[in-house]
């Protein structure tokens, strides 16, 4: 047999193990997620056009990347405009929410998360007509003999924003965005050096707005990674300044902007 | 424990205090009573993994045909190469011989490329032209590079800005523009992503070029960009660095920057995720990693580039008869390192034996030890045993540990000597060499 038709056969049944389409008997248990629930509310979500990009096995559950893509026009009549993930097995499941607009472009991203043990991550997404698009993939989380962490935190970067913004794109053509701010995320959940908990404080909103006209807003929960990152797209129709907020649970907030132009 | 009947009571002795722990873990008991098997196993690979594989596999079953395939007649140890770039050991005393394994156990040896395999037809194709038959395959072929992943980095970058992942003629050169760097120059590494070859090997490499500049070029600078926010035995490493190197090395995050996109050979420059340009003097890029090239001829690989195995036998999940050990596999939370591919190895070819008398494998153990060397005085370790647990593999709680912080340099010396003579006990097992320095 052809060894590529091989290798998809198995790719293919390897998602299939996963995601059972929905049908009215056989429902895969992810759903039925209080965490997932609480967002659908009833809801059935549709066939997948999420891709969920996450590695199969992790050897530092710390900081996971983790990649979803919803295929959608993002035109003003029809697009997604809300995303959500979570760890099913995580101490709080949730992890990040997105609300995005048209001006993304392109309803995609990258960040990192954490996650405590092997579970099931979860995206899903919303079309701005309410339908919910939905993907799920197993994770196993190792720590790898070799890989043992410790703390690199340092307190004088904190709230320290990274941008990465091309100076210059093409009408019509999203451009990737990339940012970072220093930041522990205390999740509230671990210990000191003293043993007393250390208390949560996290970063919990991000915006993006171009001119003013908002892009993404994206609230984040305490199981997004230490410094969080984002990688998204903006598919602006004129040059001018994408600003980026992010918001500490204390109403600290850093701001970078960013010029570019577009050339028609 | 049942121990070969072919060692001697002294070689055993021997054997186990210089291979330690993995020599008795990795080495399940096996009854050799019953019929002798028969087949032809052939064996891929001639380093920790195959050279030990061949081995033991006739060791606990003369009447088994082995055969390894291994193109170099002369192996070269990744482990103690960044020794070597340190000046701190020769290149000659990284290599060893098929000697014992062809003259003494009787293994075929033939040292040619493997270049396709036909898992239907249970045939195995060398660059030679020559095709052989098996009745059962493994698998050791450790790592290829993954060109092109990191933008600019292909087989002509690495004559210009060597990996150096591969030991030989890249370990050689790198040495030498380590030798041709003027003092006061910037050795600049590009560390991967997990998973990879060594995960502790990186910073050992700046260790011991550290070393080397050090004694040298004392004015010189090491700038360690690192695609990950942690990395194995950190805060002994950076201890380690800031009491013999003070501020010789630095060591950027992923989260401060430190996550190369592009490299550009030609000018030994590389730029980060957020834009920045570093210079270098040298430029020693360590490249996303996969599988070795034979692993995707025998369809075992899958989409994230390595061998997914079962975790009792390592036969691989897609390909029945196709066993696969060493860096090539996914056997997380075990590392890739020369010392697990040897437990592996043992544990595989208990397996296949048990197999071909039609016996079920015995519960699997393997272990692992890491030492690294800060200066060819300091060194040092993490260990870790590992066994099936709800069928995946999990280091066994409790097993392990890492080198304690803040000691003193009697008990880093110890672990130095205890390093120099791991290898002198692993290159005994696995090939019956001794190094010569």
């Amino acid at each position: 047999m052809n060894l590529f038709l091989k290798r998809s056969m198995m790719a293919a049944a390897l998602i299939c193990a996963i995601w059972t389409p929905p049908n009215a008997s056989a429902q895969p248990s992810w759903l039925q997620a209080e965490a997932i629930q609480a967002v659908l509310q009833g809801a059935a979500p549709i066939q997948p056009g999420v891709r969920l990009d996450i590695p199969a096995v992790t050897q530092d559950g710390s900081s996971v990347q983790v990649s979803i893509d919803v295929d959608s026009p993002m035109t003003p009549d029809d697009f997604i405009d809300r995303i959500h993930l979570f760890a099913l097995d995580n101490p709080s499941p949730e992890l990040i929410e997105l609300s995005l607009t048209p001006l993304a472009g392109k309803a995609s991203f990258t960040t990192r998360i954490r996650l405590d043990q092997s579970q099931t991550v979860v995206a899903l997404a919303r079309r701005s007509s309410g339908e919910w698009l939905a993907a799920a993939r197993d994770v196993r989380v190792t720590v790898s003999g070799c890989l043992s962490r410790e703390g690199t935190y340092r307190s004088e970067q904190l709230m320290q924003a990274r941008v990465r913004v091309p100076g210059q794109g093409r009408q019509g053509a999203p451009m990737e965005v990339r940012t970072l701010i220093q930041h522990p995320m205390e999740t509230g959940l671990r210990e000191g050096p003293d043993g007393a908990i250390v208390p949560e404080r996290i970063i919990e909103r991000f915006e993006a707005a171009i001119d003013g006209e908002k892009v993404l807003t994206a609230h984040l929960h305490r199981a997004m990674a230490a410094n969080p990152y984002l990688l998204f797209m903006i598919a602006p129709e004129r040059s001018g300044e994408l600003a980026m907020t992010w918001t500490e649970d204390t109403g600290v907030a850093a701001t970078e902007r960013a010029s570019f132009e577009i050339l028609r | 424990m049942t121990m070969n009947r072919n060692l001697t009571r002294r070689e055993s002795l021997k054997w186990m205090g210089l291979a330690g722990l993995g020599a008795m873990t990795g080495f399940p008991s096996l009854s050799l009573g019953g019929d002798a098997p028969s087949g032809h196993i052939v064996v891929v690979g001639g380093g920790f993994g195959g050279a030990t594989a061949a081995k033991y596999l006739k060791r606990l079953a003369p009447s088994l045909d082995v055969t390894l395939i291994e193109p170099e007649r002369r192996y070269i140890t990744c482990p103690f190469t960044n020794l070597y770039l340190g000046g701190v050991r020769s290149f000659e005393s990284l290599w060893h011989t098929f000697d014992e394994l062809r003259d003494e156990l009787g293994v075929t040896v033939i040292h040619d490329w493997a270049k396709d395999v036909d898992v239907e037809g249970r045939r195995i194709q060398l660059s030679g032209g020559e095709s052989l038959s098996w009745d059962r395959l493994i698998l050791s072929p450790g790592i290829d590079i993954r060109w092109g992943d990191l933008e600019g980095y292909d087989e002509a970058a690495a004559e210009l800005a060597p990996h150096a992942w591969k030991p030989g003629a890249q370990s050689r050169l790198l040495r030498r523009q380590l030798e041709e760097m003027e003092d006061g120059g910037t050795f600049v590494l590009v560390a991967p992503d997990n998973p990879f070859r060594c995960p502790p090997g990186p910073y050992e490499r700046v260790s011991m070029v550290a070393n080397y500049l050090k004694n040298h070029k004392p004015k010189s600078k090491i700038l360690l960009l690192d695609a990950k926010d942690g990395f194995s035995k950190q805060g002994l490493f950076m201890q380690g660095w800031e009491r013999h190197y003070g501020d010789m090395i630095e060591w950027v995050s992923r989260s401060n920057d430190g996550l190369v996109m592009r490299v550009d050979a030609d000018h030994l420059e590389v730029e980060t995720e957020f834009g920045t340009i570093h210079k270098a003097d040298v430029l020693n890029v360590v490249p996303p990693q996969k599988a070795g090239f034979i692993a995707d001829r025998a369809s075992v690989t899958d989409a994230s580039g390595w061998v997914p195995v079962k975790p009792r036998t390592f036969e691989s999940q897609l390909v029945a008869g196709v066993y696969v050990i060493g860096d090539a596999t996914q056997a997380a939370p075990m590392p890739k390192s020369g010392f697990v591919a040897n437990t592996q190895a043992k544990v595989t070819a208990s397996a296949i034996i048990a197999d071909l008398r039609g016996l079920p494998p015995v519960d699997p153990s393997w272990a692992n030890t890491c030492y690294s060397l800060i200066t060819p005085d300091w060194a040092i370790s993490i260990a870790g045993v590992y066994e099936v647990y709800d069928e995946l593999i999990r280091e066994v709680p409790g097993s392990g540990g890492i080198s304690p912080m803040d000691v003193g340099s009697v008990f880093r010396k110890q672990e130095a000597e205890n390093a120099r003579a791991w290898y002198a006990g692993i290159a005994h097992d696995v090939w019956g060499t001794r190094s010569l320095s």
